[in-house]
């Protein structure tokens, strides 16, 4: 199992602490592949991508207009 | 093993622009803000990685000048898809749009064709105010010699783009900023889509059946479209079964699907976030009783902007625009029941 997980450097959270996501580009239970965009993430209007960790069956634990720090995990594959 | 891969509208614009560039070498973008920026409303995101700065220009901010262009690249032989940032913006620039790309091909006896998307933003809903939130479906659609389609979801979108690619004719792309899943502006889920990663078209001029009934015909496009599925589902609750039709393209206009549902109904509301006077609503509602007056049980209803410059205060703005208690009430209306 790999955990989708928001990167910690993706902006700087001393500035701005949280962001949302904006969309899931997969339905929950989707078989996707390592290094699909799986999710964007916004923060201050800017939109950035997150891309699958591993190739496997998707479960979304953040669901889209969640509120996300960098750091957390939004979701997670399991690799069949 | 599913694969549910589901893109928004703006995704879904990009992929059919990228699948159709890589096809054909004819094909290049040009707009303002369409490089770098991928597009204010990210209908270009990520084209000028892939395709290089000769085939994804950013223009000037002189609408004239790049559409203009755009006209003479097209009858040169090239397949320009050029963006008008805002539909709004159309003033200085329609000497272009409707004397030249709308009649070139005319004018040339034939010799000539226009084969240009021109793709625009349209729509309110974000307090943007009265030159930035317009939809102006009827201005576009009014004058011969020009396609005109506008997409509610994401998988229309990706195959009317292929489409208006593939066509030899000027056609208007108009795509409603609420539904191109930007992470800034609310959008209805409906609107991100599962899309095929193939190519694929849709052609011009069939509507879509997206939820079928047997007491009241709604027939809606783009954003409204969304606006009549809600109203459907709460009109349910009530014991109403509403039929809503998606036309998708204003030219060609699908009146044989209108016709089709308003004879099982006979009932009709058309809404169109467009303004109300002259508009798609009267051309539908036209369709139907120029065929046969006797189709209808009850005086059709129109829902659609009124006419006054879109205000920008949220208050003003909300209470202008057309939503989904605002066409249940029609709906009512045309059942001889007043709005709840």
């Amino acid at each position: 199992m790999a955990d989708i997980r928001v990167p910690n450097d993706l902006w700087n959270a001393d500035e701005t602490p949280e962001g949302v996501v904006a969309n899931w580009l997969y339905r929950d239970g989707s078989e996707v592949g390592a290094g699909d965009t799986v999710a964007e993430i916004m923060v201050e209007k800017a939109t950035m991508e997150i891309a699958a960790p591993a190739a496997g069956r998707l479960t979304i634990t953040v669901p889209k207009d969640g509120v996300v720090r960098p750091g957390t995990v939004i979701g997670r594959i399991d690799e069949s | 093993m599913p694969n549910n891969r589901v893109l928004t509208g703006s995704r879904a614009m990009v992929e059919a622009i990228a699948q159709e560039m890589r096809a054909d070498p004819k094909v290049f973008v040009m707009g303002e803000d369409v490089g770098p920026y991928g597009g204010i409303f990210s209908s270009t995101t990520g084209l000028l990685d892939e395709f290089g700065e000769e085939r994804v220009r950013d223009t000037p901010i002189s609408e004239t000048a790049f559409i203009g262009a755009g006209v003479g690249a097209a009858m040169a032989g090239m397949r320009p898809i050029v963006e008008l940032m805002f539909v709004d913006f159309f003033g200085v620039c329609m000497d272009a749009i409707y004397n030249l790309a709308a009649k070139n091909t005319y004018f040339s006896g034939g010799n000539c064709k226009v084969p240009m998307v021109l793709m625009t933003a349209t729509g309110g809903g974000y307090n943007d105010a009265g030159q930035h939130s317009q939809t102006l479906h009827a201005t576009f659609a009014h004058l011969p010699g020009m396609k005109v389609v506008a997409p509610s979801n994401a998988y229309d979108a990706k195959g009317l783009m292929t489409s208006a690619i593939r066509d030899d004719s000027p056609v208007l792309y108009m795509f409603h900023k609420g539904l191109q899943g930007l992470a800034w502006m609310a959008a209805p889920e409906e609107a991100s889509t599962e899309v095929p990663e193939d190519a694929y078209s849709i052609p011009f001029g069939e509507a879509k059946v997206v939820r079928e009934g047997r007491d009241v015909t709604i027939v809606a496009i783009s954003m409204t479209v969304h606006h009549a599925r809600a109203a459907a589902e709460a009109l349910a609750a009530e014991g109403v079964d509403a039929e809503v039709i998606d036309l998708r393209s204003l030219v060609p206009l699908d009146r044989e699907a209108v016709l089709k549902s308003v004879r099982k109904t006979g009932r009709l509301v058309v809404a169109d976030e467009d303004y109300r006077n002259f508009g798609l609503t009267a051309e539908v509602i036209a369709s139907v009783v120029e065929t046969d007056p006797g189709l209808l049980r009850s005086p059709p209803r129109r829902v659609a902007f009124p006419d006054i410059p879109i205000p920008y205060s949220r208050p003003m703005e909300q209470f202008a625009l057309p939503d989904a208690d605002k066409i249940r009430a029609a709906v009512q209306q045309t059942l001889g029941k007043a709005a709840a």
